[in-house]
């Protein structure tokens, strides 16, 4: 039997504001998912805690809504538990770049073979209004009453540098780019990071979805996705959306290395419990 | 009548006193002797002063020594920084190089000059004065000289067969040095050797129960005093198929447990007090989400980096209190090495069964300890997990139970998806805010607790069938309570002791049970603040009069002599 779209959805009416990029981002999770070819009871689905945090709970699949910042350890334990699973963790970037920064950099590091969507609205939604850490710089928001002090990060730029292996933009409003981009991020072998702009009209403005749109570039059609430097160009833009995949190499991931180890540490004979206690006399 | 003797070894790193203590406790093992070792190390991470303490009887003991009958001091300059943590028996000898002058608090011992680089050298092994040591040690007390040597060969295999020759001449020129004038303490040489017997670390027992109880996924953050067992496991794991993983921090290892248990696998993590204080918001992810998870925490001296090296049970509250909301989990607490074994079998069988966070306090002195325990006794039940076998469309994954437990469904099971969450759920898993929803959900995650309770009253006694003395401690406290009950006992006393081994949920029936049968209460626990005797209090009903505490802080074990003075003090109780 075919799995479609619809297999992944569930009826739990989702939460976000009227508007808001996240039900795109769902709807193109669903797409992927099917075009990808998961099987929804061969899926694991890992958030962390914000508005785009509740989307497992929407998704028909072994899901788990987990605690602020921390879906990559446990998407990561849970591939390396069971690699057959297709494992994908969402997000939103305070969540991914903030409180969970630095699982960020180290899923990328190793290589987890997982795809991870990050929802960027460059706010914090859910606590209602507060800078996170995409927010431009200058901007006022409910906690920056005189002006966001701090500098916005590229997820991107930090992605290729920290060492994922492949790295996409897209921007939810395109949900059928979106969709592509997901399903070879599913596909890929490796930590695959997607950075979704997904407008959030209450904290935000209405003009944030619009103003996206008229950004919203195709990379140029001789990009080299396996130069480092050249993706790094399309990082840092301003008043420019360059949607597709910035980055991609085959690099061994976690899995493939924990492998090698088994190999090694096995040898010819499976250990028995005597084995393990001849150390001890 | 047993023998029973200690011996210690001091000096700076190259030394070898750690190795020589190494040696002799493997010797003693493997004759079916028993043995205590214990090492301590000063601040440095290379270098700087070590000791080595072995305790050898051959009868079983549960204690360190408490007095030192042979001193080997490389250099008094290394023994001053552990002289106020030793105790030496009255007719302790101590041997040091003749150019190192004894100082005058070791003035009414036997100081006895000994040229241990100087026999290492003429023997051709220069720098094995520990292994000259060794053997005066040997002779002095009639250690199996045969099995020392088989020792040494272990331990130097992979040298060069010169190397290994030097160092059994240097260990030949020890034993021929006649350590037997000087009577220090009992020999073994008239005893029949028995089965030989395994030399384990608590460490080493905890992870070796991860194995039997069929753990296939370990993450962990280096931190002393708990690391061995993060080592071991990267170790082991692979060999079964099982995978260890290094994490970025200790939020990243009980997140990645918590996940691969999520997946279907068995999952366990090991830290130490600031580890655990990290781990503290995924264990209520663990509770409310019901996932199962295994927490190995090897207390140490705190708050903060506190004295890492050294041990405190000053954990407790954390354990059974720290975390945020209304948590169920539980805490288990083992006694021994042999009981860090059975008690991380047990931590898995219960997450496992009752689907929800278990800790293992342990401590530096049983963790990082070697001690001597029968292979046979390694061998524990191991309970699986409770799951929905064929889950249909009406499968609920929070389904309300009498025992609380919901059976689970893990991925690759067609028809057993579930969405869940930290946030507070139904049934079905779906988030809910609704005050009915959470007392009822609350209500069935805590029935778990007395499930378990009836299941798990884990504890030990021991001592007199109708006590006047009752002494309640935990953890690696037992072992110099339940020597310090047999001596009592054995000049005239009725004393006994109740040490739970399950903290929370804590046996309070039967300890409430065993309170009430004596006449007087001793509390027995390494804490300044009391934390267990304030964690009893507000479980049990203590004596108005007549309960006594005996705390104090970590970073100097507890002794079998301590446990006895404070018995004293408490009044028609006869040491």
């Amino acid at each position: 039997m075919t799995i479609t779209a619809n297999d992944f959805k569930t009826d739990l009416k989702p939460v976000w504001c009227p508007g808001c990029g996240d039900f795109a981002v769902l709807s193109s999770v669903h797409r992927a998912l099917a075009a990808a070819g998961c099987q929804p009871h061969e899926t694991i689905l890992v958030s962390g805690i914000g508005c785009s945090s509740r989307l497992p709970g929407y998704v028909e699949t072994y899901g788990l809504n987990s605690l602020h910042g921390r879906a990559l350890p446990i998407a990561t334990g849970a591939k390396l538990a069971a690699p057959r699973m297709t494992v994908v963790a969402v997000g939103g970037d305070g969540d991914g770049l903030a409180i969970g920064g630095n699982h960020f950099l180290h899923a990328a590091r190793r290589n987890v073979d997982i795809a991870y969507f990050m929802m960027d609205n460059e706010i914090y939604g859910l606590t209602k209004g507060q800078a996170g850490p995409t927010t431009p710089s200058g901007d006022r928001t409910k906690s920056t009453t005189y002006g966001n002090p701090d500098p916005s990060l590229d997820p991107c730029a930090l992605a290729i540098a920290a060492g994922a292996s492949w790295v996409g933009r897209g921007f939810s409003g395109d949900v059928k780019g979106t969709t592509d981009l997901m399903t070879r991020a599913i596909r890929h072998h490796g930590f695959a990071f997607l950075n979704i702009l997904s407008p959030c009209v209450t904290w935000r403005g209405e003009e944030q979805h619009k103003e996206l749109r008229a950004q919203m570039r195709p990379l140029p059609a001789d990009h080299d996705v396996t130069n480092r430097e050249a993706a790094m160009r399309f990082t840092d833009e301003h008043d420019v959306l360059t949607t597709g995949v910035l980055y991609e190499v085959a690099r061994a991931t976690v899995l493939d290395q924990l492998a090698d180890i088994e190999r090694r540490a096995r040898g010819n004979s499976a250990p028995v419990r005597s084995d393990f206690l001849a150390a001890f006399g | 009548m047993s023998e029973d003797i200690t011996f210690t070894m001091v000096g700076s790193g190259g030394d070898g006193a750690v190795v020589a203590g190494d040696l002799a406790a493997m010797a003693c093992a493997s004759q079916g002797l028993h043995v205590i070792k214990t090492e301590a190390y000063g601040p440095q991470i290379r270098g700087g002063e070590s000791s080595s303490t072995v305790r050898v009887a051959s009868a079983p003991i549960t204690a360190q020594g408490d007095a030192i009958n042979a001193l080997v001091v490389f250099r008094f300059a290394d023994f001053a920084r552990f002289h106020s943590e030793m105790t030496l028996a009255k007719n302790c000898v101590v041997l040091h190089e003749p150019a190192d002058v004894p100082p005058a608090e070791l003035a009414a011992y036997r100081c006895v000059p000994v040229a241990f680089a100087q026999i290492a050298k003429d023997a051709g092994a220069p720098a094995a004065r520990n292994i000259v040591a060794l053997g005066i040690l040997a002779a002095m007390f009639g250690l199996p000289f045969d099995s020392i040597r088989a020792a040494v060969r272990k331990r130097f295999r992979k040298r060069d067969a010169a190397v290994i020759d030097a160092n059994l001449r240097a260990l030949d020129c020890g034993i021929t040095w006649n350590g037997a004038q000087f009577e220090a303490g009992p020999r073994f040489d008239g005893r029949t050797p028995s089965a030989s017997r395994l030399l384990m670390s608590g460490n080493e027992a905890s992870a070796f129960a991860a194995l039997h109880a069929g753990c296939s996924f370990f993450a962990g953050y280096p931190i002393t005093p708990s690391t061995e067992i993060l080592q071991l496991l990267g170790e082991w794991l692979p060999k079964i198929g099982g995978s260890c993983l290094q994490t970025e921090d200790e939020l990243a290892a009980i997140g990645a447990v918590v996940g691969a248990s999520f997946a279907g696998a068995k999952g366990m993590t090991a830290t130490s007090g600031p580890g655990l204080a990290l781990m503290s918001e995924m264990l209520g992810l663990s509770s409310i989400a019901e996932i199962p998870s295994v927490i190995v925490n090897v207390q140490r001296g705190g708050p903060s980096t506190g004295i890492p090296t050294k041990s405190e049970q000053s954990d407790l509250f954390h354990a059974v209190y720290g975390g945020h909301g209304d948590m169920p989990r539980v805490v288990l607490a083992c006694c021994d090495v042999e009981d860090a074994f059975h008690a991380t079998v047990d931590a898995f069988n219960i997450a496992e069964e009752f689907q929800l966070p278990v800790i293992v306090l342990s401590d530096q002195a049983i963790a990082q300890r070697r001690e001597t325990i029968d292979a046979a006794s390694l061998v524990h039940e191991v309970i699986p997990r409770r799951l929905a076998l064929e889950p249909d469309d009406t499968y609920r994954r929070y389904a309300i139970t009498e025992d609380g437990v919901s059976p689970m469904t893990v991925p690759g099971m067609a028809g057993g998806m579930f969405q869940t969450n930290g946030l507070e759920h139904d049934e079905e898993g779906r988030p809910s805010s609704m005050f009915e929803t959470h007392e009822r959900m609350n209500a069935k995650r805590y029935r778990k607790l007395d499930a378990i309770a009836e299941k798990y009253p884990l504890f030990r006694t021991f001592g007199a069938d109708k006590p006047e003395l009752g002494i309640l401690c935990w953890g690696s406290s037992a072992g110099p309570v339940q020597e310090a009950i047999e001596t009592m006992n054995a000049s005239g006393a009725r004393a006994a002791a109740f040490v739970p081994r399950i903290l929370a949920p804590l046996p309070a029936k039967a300890l409430q049970a065993f309170i009430d049968s004596c006449e007087r209460i001793l509390i027995v626990e390494l804490s300044y603040a009391e934390q267990f005797h304030r964690y009893l209090r507000s479980l049990v009903d203590l004596p108005r009069t007549g309960t006594r505490i005996l705390k104090r802080s970590g970073g100097k074990p507890l002794s079998v002599v301590d446990v006895i003075e404070a018995a004293k003090v408490l009044e028609g109780v006869t040491a």
